[in-house]
């Protein structure tokens, strides 16, 4: 067995589970196989992608999985910046940092209404110091049409795994060029600017990625915080597999394709930003 | 259909195959009673069921369970599952042709409706438990599971009725009727809303009633005409209040357990479940305050029954009709209606039952924090058709929760 060949294979069984998971949904979707199935029909596609609030769920989970991703991002990177020394205190910075890491996004989601809800935590501090007069003064930001909480929640539970990946990048890569942009006389500002900031991007790029598909597909926090409508794209689909109607449940199949598609728009979208700065940078 | 052979080999890829368990000859003769109990000894018993409630969990586990390894050598093992879930699981286990995950499930209605619709439902078995003589078998709620006959595919358990639930502290005069509701809420902005899950269609549903002349009109199988009529008359009151429901009708909460919450936390006002007692057992798990009281609406609230299904593919039937029939025995049912335990109402007929348990059972019914037999039954209205459940569902998404 030739290199390449043994690449293929190990791709192939790799890419098995997904291949039959998206085969399995491609032939529920034209209602091959499933409860109701007629035979090959396009009806069901049609019907269902031409459906609004398929739309309007899917813009809102991706403006959700972006504002958070980015807030993720921005706080990584201000963590893996500030506490990149070696130094106690950078150490316990680091430390503290990865606290959200390992609970659950259930968890996460519930106590995100407990601190957020109308009447949560942060209402009634509010209410203590005459800020918000009772529940129906405050804001709502769970439940609500903005998605205020589950993008807190979200960013919470992303940004230390996103600060991992950025903290062993400076390790890695950082010093080294930064010490040298300084001895060319670079202030601090311009070093971040010019070095630090295109080096972690690019190295972080994968994990903004995966962090991004994630955002726009999970169900846990989304169940918790999400608003009645638009129903986010996760939700409508389990909404759909789990109709009284048998034959609705083929539509949860068309959308898990749907957000395959966006996963797989990410990634290209990746490929195709690296390809070009390794262009740029030969 | 050669698509659909190359699906299935697909499918049969993923899942290790095997086939499923021809049916047993002597199952479906009059075997004695005493040998189904004589084979299901040593056997394990996996229950699938809805886990969402302490209650019910530590009586399944800890009062049921111990007692038929003790009596029986049965051992059972409750799972989470219900509802649509459930039937996809069983879909996918036959189009896998893999034996079953499960030998005894919990279910009614619309999910009944289905996997009876699907053919994944083993049967009738149900009359041939001992225990079946003390069913209330006069009882409209118990006899027909949402209008349909139950014929032998599924087994009594328990009977709820749907009630809202209120403070009797912050609201010492709420409103006893849908128009008094609606009153109420129009007096009240922000403080009423249901939930997007179960019992908040079970609630439109109780509107339908109310608003659409009456649960006669629904009876006697779905009817497009008269359904259109009915979802007209809700969607007319809940037009005409839900600005000023909480967050002015543009926000539900996900489910009951969130509705809850809203409550206990003075957000709202009210809350609803299905079960009448639900109070009770939540006061004393301190989710609900301790002056949270159940409230029945005079235009009627609806009851029904919930019932123990065996799957087609279940390893293990005689050892699943041996807990079913151990559920539906005096001892198990008022265990499980006492208001400390669960206060799940018995689907068995007092008449019917030796003096000792018909005393006990009539006690129970004397208990201060439950609502008055009398008045569950003067307000109990059966539960029609499924279908009618599944499309108000569909439609207050589309036409309510997508327009705000």
């Amino acid at each position: 067995m030739t290199e390449s060949r043994r690449g293929w294979l190990g791709a192939l069984l790799l890419a098995a589970p997904v291949l039959v998971g998206v085969g399995y949904a491609v032939l529920a979707g034209f209602d091959v196989i499933g409860p109701g199935a007629t035979g090959w029909s396009a009806n069901r596609m049609v019907r269902v992608l031409s459906e609004p609030a398929v739309w309007s769920g899917l813009g809102w989970s991706l403006r959700v999985a972006t504002l958070s991703t980015a807030l993720a991002t921005v706080t990584a990177v201000v963590v893996a910046v500030a506490f990149r020394g070696s130094g106690r205190g950078d150490r316990v910075g680091r430390a503290l940092a990865i606290l959200p890491l390992p609970i659950p996004h259930l968890v996460a989601g519930a106590g995100a209404v407990l601190l957020l809800g109308q009447s949560g935590y942060l209402a009634r501090l509010g209410m203590a110091i005459g800020l918000v007069g009772g529940p129906g003064d405050m804001p709502p930001l769970i439940y609500d049409h903005a998605g205020v909480g589950l993008i807190a929640a979200l960013a919470w539970k992303e940004f230390p795994f996103l600060a991992l990946v950025g903290g062993s990048v400076l390790a890695t890569r950082g010093n080294v060029l930064e010490e040298a942009g300084h001895t060319l006389g670079a202030g601090r500002w311009t070093v971040f600017r010019r070095i630090t900031w295109p080096m972690l991007w690019r190295g972080m790029l994968p994990a903004i990625v995966a962090v991004f598909i994630f955002a726009a597909g999970t169900y846990e926090a989304t169940a918790l915080l999400a608003p009645s409508d638009p129903r986010a794209l996760p939700l409508l689909t389990y909404e759909r597999y789990t109709d009284a109607e048998l034959t609705s449940h083929a539509d949860a199949f068309i959308l898990v394709l749907v957000g395959v598609v966006v996963s797989l728009a990410a990634v290209a979208g990746h490929e195709w930003a690296r390809g070009r700065w390794e262009r740029l940078t030969g | 259909m050669c698509f659909r052979q190359l699906a299935a080999v697909a499918v049969l890829a993923l899942v290790a195959c095997r086939a499923p368990p021809p049916p047993r000859a002597e199952d479906s003769g009059a075997v004695p009673w005493d040998s189904v109990v004589a084979r299901a000894r040593g056997t394990s018993v996996v229950w699938r069921m809805w886990r969402g409630d302490p209650s019910v969990n530590a009586y399944v586990d800890r009062w049921v369970a111990p007692r038929l390894r003790e009596r029986f050598g049965v051992t059972l093992s409750a799972v989470e599952g219900q509802g649509a879930e459930m039937v996809n699981q069983l879909m996918v286990e036959r189009q896998a042709g893999a034996g079953g995950s499960a030998d005894l499930l919990w279910i009614n209605g619309e999910t009944f409706a289905s996997l009876r619709q699907a053919g994944l439902l083993s049967g009738p078995w149900a009359g041939r438990l001992p225990n079946a003589v003390y069913v209330d078998s006069t009882s409209p709620i118990v006899r027909r599971d949402f209008e349909q006959d139950p014929a032998g595919y599924e087994s009594p358990w328990g009977t709820v009725q749907f009630a809202l639930i209120y403070d009797s502290a912050r609201t010492p005069h709420p409103p006893r009727s849908v128009a008094e509701l609606g009153a109420w809420i129009d007096a009240h902005p922000g403080r009423f809303t249901h939930d997007q899950g179960f019992t908040g269609v079970t609630f439109l549903k109780t509107l339908m009633y109310a608003q659409g002349g009456g649960v006669g009109r629904f009876q006697g199988g779905f009817d497009e005409a008269r359904y259109a009529a009915g979802r007209q008359a809700v969607l007319r009151w809940v037009a005409s209040h839900r600005r000023a429901f909480w967050r002015g009708g543009a926000a539900y909460p996900p489910d009951v357990a969130a509705l809850h919450r809203l409550f206990a936390n003075g957000d709202v006002d009210f809350s609803m479940s299905n079960n009448e007692n639900d109070v009770v057992t939540k006061i004393r798990q301190g989710i609900l305050p301790a002056s949270a009281r159940p409230l029945l609406l005079r235009d009627g609230t609806i009851a029904n029954a919930h019932f123990l299904g065996i799957p087609f593919n279940a390893a293990h039937r005689d050892g699943a009709m041996v807990v079913a029939n151990f559920l539906l025995s005096p001892e198990a049912q008022y265990e499980k209606q006492r208001p400390d335990v669960w206060a799940d109402g018995t689907v068995l007929d007092r008449t019917k039952l030796p003096s000792e348990w018909a005393d006990r059972f009539s006690a129970l019914a004397a208990d201060p924090r439950a609502l008055p037999a009398d008045s569950l039954r003067k307000y109990a209205r059966p539960e029609v058709s499924p279908v009618y459940h599944a499309r108000l569902a569909a439609d207050w998404r589309t036409r309510v929760r997508q327009a705000p």
